[in-house]
């Protein structure tokens, strides 16, 4: 747990900012090749870890950031100001999907000198949106990225898995754990008898209801 | 005559000033305060009414200046060069115009401004007092300070400012300008449209001249435009 003097022996004013990291891979087969972007709320350049955060006055807001702690399945947005050419061409001129996106709490003392900052958020970037609003002669436009958190991103893929040997090595080429299974494609088995034991006089059963010598399922099953 | 912005402070009827920082407050439970503050760069926001007794034949300049600079663009505005206006900002330190001039910025971090090259005069002579305005020279942002500074006998002095250093470039060796010298750069988001209606007829030579007096559909929102600098 980070150690943040600022809001320790509960204070009742504190000073914050949020800080934004957005790390997009180029290409997807060279991890090395990304491009750092980073914008922050604050009214200054910051550096923290050695990452210099830009106070471009883009960042609008951000949104609700879940805190459990044990590792969840969460989500949270990050609203940029669409009049700025820079924001607009961050997601539609670069690979903003599938970036990882980083959001950072720094804390101020009273001569808005920053003193300490803990981890919000960390998650990929699955969407973006540019909205217009347009009221009278005031006309606005607002970039949004929605993140997921990495427990979600995972989900998502492995949910999406079949267990056959072409799904398996889209994952791991080398992977031939599923190699077998297309030979027991349309087999019927029926689960729960012991081990070793048969049903003598049953017949084997497809799902078709017919019945052959040597199965396993038991007779009252191929009987009806 | 300064021109658009300049014009409506010069006559306007009132003045309202808004610094409020941007703040997040919650009362618990047993009724004790919760704030959280974004360091914002707290831009000068103030609204100038004019008022509604321009006559048109007058203000038709004035017209072509407001509908020119529009919502967006922004202008420096200054309340020291209208002798009717310098009583406003007016600096309210003991130091002459060439002690301030000798001044220079050793370091500006957050919201602490140390000057240095001081006047050799006594230590509980103040240099600036609340609500001053202090402004790096070369840069478009005026400061106040919050609290009297004196003197004293150090080769520095430390003034607490109103919003932290908000400028992006160096400002260590630069001079600094006080009180009603410094200078605003401001847009004015809401620029009111104006209504002509029947009034301020002349007579010249026993000929009556038609005209109209310019009403204004709100007051003038002008905040300070921030950006790098």
């Amino acid at each position: 747990m980070d150690n943040i003097p600022a809001v320790a022996n509960n204070p009742t004013n504190i000073t914050t900012a949020e800080f934004v990291k957005l790390t997009i891979y180029n290409d997807a087969t060279n991890p090395s090749d990304t491009t750092v972007y980073t914008f922050s709320s604050a009214y200054k350049y910051e550096e923290i870890d050695g990452q210099v955060y830009s106070p471009m006055g883009g960042l609008m807001a951000i949104g609700i950031q879940q805190r459990d702690l044990r590792a969840t399945s969460s989500q949270t947005s990050i609203s940029l100001s669409g009049i700025s050419g820079d924001n607009i061409y961050l997601v539609l001129g670069t690979k903003v999907q599938g970036s990882i996106v980083q959001i950072i709490r720094g804390f101020y003392d009273e001569n808005y000198n920053l003193t300490s900052y803990a981890n919000r958020f960390t998650g990929i970037i699955t969407a973006y949106n540019i909205t217009e609003d347009r009221k009278d002669q005031t006309d606005n436009f607002t970039v949004t990225i929605t993140a997921n958190s990495f427990k979600t991103v995972l989900e998502n893929r492995v949910t999406g898995r079949k267990t056959n040997r072409h799904s398996w090595q889209v994952v791991n080429p080398t992977d031939s754990a599923m190699n077998n299974v297309g030979s027991i494609s349309g087999q019927w088995f029926d689960f729960g008898l012991p081990p070793g034991s048969t049903n003598a006089g049953a017949g084997i059963a497809n799902p078709s209801g017919q019945a052959t010598q040597g199965s396993l399922v038991p007779a009252s099953r191929v009987q009806n | 005559m300064s021109t658009g912005l300049q014009t409506v402070i010069n006559y306007s009827n009132t003045m309202l000033v808004d610094r409020r920082k941007v703040v997040g407050i919650q009362y618990t439970r047993n009724e004790i305060p919760r704030v959280t503050l974004t360091p914002t760069l707290n831009p000068w926001k103030f609204t100038f009414e004019l008022p509604n007794s321009f006559r048109y034949s007058d203000a038709r300049a004035l017209m072509e200046q407001i509908d020119t600079l529009d919502q967006f663009t922004p202008q420096i505005v200054t309340f020291g060069d209208n002798p009717n206006l310098s009583w406003m900002f007016a600096y309210q330190g003991v130091m002459s115009p060439q002690m301030i001039n000798n001044i220079t910025v050793r370091s500006f971090a957050g919201n602490q401004l140390i000057l240095q090259n001081l006047p050799a005069i006594n230590a509980q002579a103040p240099l600036f007092l609340q609500n001053d305005l202090i402004q790096i020279a070369g840069h478009p942002y005026p400061f106040t300070s919050t609290t009297d500074v004196l003197r004293g006998t150090d080769t520095s002095v430390t003034i607490t400012t109103n919003r932290p250093n908000i400028i992006s470039s160096t400002v260590v060796g630069s001079n600094i300008v006080v009180g009603n010298q410094c200078q605003f750069n401001l847009f004015c988001p809401n620029m009111p449209k104006y209504k002509l209606v029947v009034g301020g007829q002349l007579v010249s030579n026993g000929q009556l001249i038609n005209n109209a007096l310019l009403n204004w559909s709100s007051g003038f929102l002008m905040y300070e435009f921030c950006g790098d600098a």
